[in-house]
């Protein structure tokens, strides 16, 4: 079903931007093949295929429930397909090869995939036991195995990006919501993914404070080394910063493409429907 | 009168302070034991956990400490009192403090796991790292209780003629006759050897909870 939406994609690359032939060419970092979820009776993925290339960034709109959030929660091993499969720098995250079968991957194999992945929550999820530069640095430190003085450094360098370097000993109950996200933000990027998630990074915050963390995340794709898969409701934003951009609606993909040819070219009535919702706004 | 008895009842509180801090360092040790095996993955561990709580929870501290005193004998297994006492008030106590366990870990909010999962720690460092030092804190409070409910519950092992506060209380009210003076004493012997414990439990959750609110 989805695979001719596959095509158009294609298509529509090699038609309008000639440098997006070289992911065509590349392999993926991200693979999703076939990917369907449900909950019971209710299936809120249904037949997902996508590609993510290295370093391509690639925002998800669409209607609240579509599946945007679960499509990046089962590459963040927070939910598990109900079937498909999904590689991760040609690796396959949910199974793995035991005497030539595919199996469901164990804890070790999920570890060994997951960290290529980091994601950042809508409701920030900072440790609120621990300082700014604890939250910061305790995953380099125990995951990674670094050094206490290289974690702490890592970590300091990375709050300093995010702005945040006189906040070090302050505790997540102590700053504001925008703070909260742009340590977050760190924590994730601290350990240096491939990937990165940021699932609705700023809906949870108050309108003023939307602009810091769009701020931020501006900056690191701006970067470019990383993958990103963004969930957002902010248009501009997805604008400004996709390569390219998903319309999800009710578990499928339903149009795909370069952000000036979704905006101002929608083709499905869906889309054309959810984006004048916007506009009206 | 008094300086003849006070000598008594400081013997007799010792036992009880023993008593209350064996049995706390044992059932605090049960407690998680049995409260992590209800939450585990395996059903047998589940199975087992839940059983020994229920049993416990199920059952009289009174009859628990009875049996393990006069009834396992008769399987060969013969238990110097203050072991027995000790046995009773922490299989006793854990089984109540498994519930503790088992409530404030569940209680962390799934955020805080999910967040843990996506900086790839392991299941092991999720539990250790982020989940635990959350649900301590929450627990201080309960865990006060408990130890002051045990404290008390001492009182209990009496009755299988270990010479702790209460029975001392009793052997010399029966030999002087002042009830008054005597139980009155008693119950300040209790209050005060209680006030530590509420105050020390405070002051861990105080440490604990730095820079949280």
């Amino acid at each position: 079903m989805s695979v001719p939406l596959k095509v158009i994609y294609n298509e529509e690359s090699t038609k309008s931007i000639g440098n997006d032939l070289r992911k065509v060419a590349v392999q993926p970092i991200v693979n999703y093949s076939n990917i369907s979820k449900s909950y019971g009776d209710l299936q809120v993925l249904r037949n997902i295929d996508l590609d993510i290339a290295p370093g391509e960034k690639v925002a998800l709109i669409g209607p609240s429930g579509s599946g945007k959030t679960t499509l990046a929660r089962l590459l963040m091993t927070l939910e598990e397909p109900t079937s498909g499969t999904i590689e991760v720098d040609g690796e396959m995250l949910w199974h793995q090869k035991t005497n030539g079968k595919l199996v469901k991957a164990n804890e070790k194999h999920l570890h060994k995939v997951r960290g290529n992945i980091g994601m950042v929550f809508q409701h920030f999820n900072l440790f609120p036991h621990m300082t700014i530069l604890r939250n910061v640095m305790e995953a380099p430190r125990n995951v990674l195995g670094l050094s206490k003085e290289e974690a702490v450094e890592r970590a300091v360098t990375m709050l300093k990006q995010v702005g945040l370097a006189n906040k070090i000993d302050a505790y997540p109950a102590q700053l504001s919501g925008g703070q909260k996200q742009r340590v977050a933000i760190a924590r994730a990027l601290v350990m240096r993914p491939k990937v990165m998630i940021f699932d609705e990074p700023t809906s949870a915050l108050d309108p003023e404070l939307v602009g810091e963390v769009l701020e931020v995340i501006k900056a690191i794709a701006a970067e470019g080394e990383m993958a990103m898969l963004l969930i957002t409701h902010e248009m501009d934003f997805a604008r400004d910063v996709a390569d390219r951009i998903l319309f999800f609606d009710q578990g499928r993909i339903i149009e795909q493409g370069p952000p000036k040819r979704i905006f101002n070219n929608p083709e499905s009535e869906r889309l054309q429907t959810f984006l004048s919702r916007f506009n009206r706004h | 009168m008094w300086f003849d008895i006070l000598p008594s009842f400081w013997e007799g509180t010792k036992i009880t302070i023993q008593l209350t801090l064996f049995s706390a360092v044992i059932a605090f040790f049960l407690a998680f034991l049995a409260g992590f095996g209800r939450l585990s993955k395996i059903k047998a561990v589940r199975f087992l956990a839940a059983t020994y709580v229920e049993i416990f929870r199920g059952t009289s501290l009174f009859v628990q400490l009875f049996w393990i005193y006069f009834a396992l004998p008769l399987f060969g297994i013969m238990l110097p009192k203050m072991l027995a006492g000790v046995l009773a008030l922490s299989l006793n106590a854990g089984a109540y403090g498994s519930e503790i366990v088992r409530s404030t870990i569940i209680s962390v909010p799934k955020g805080q796991t999910e967040a843990a999962i996506a900086l790839n720690m392991t299941p092991w460092q999720r539990t250790w790292l982020v989940i635990l030092p959350q649900a301590l804190v929450m627990m201080l409070p309960a865990f006060g209780n408990l130890i002051i409910e045990m404290l008390k519950g001492t009182a209990l092992v009496s009755l299988v003629t270990l010479a702790d506060l209460t029975f001392v209380a009793t052997v010399l009210n029966s030999s002087i006759m002042r009830p008054t003076e005597i139980f009155s004493v008693l119950l300040v012997i209790y209050f005060v050897i209680s006030l530590p414990f509420t105050k020390g439990i405070r002051w861990i959750e105080h440490r604990l909870s730095a820079g949280r609110y």
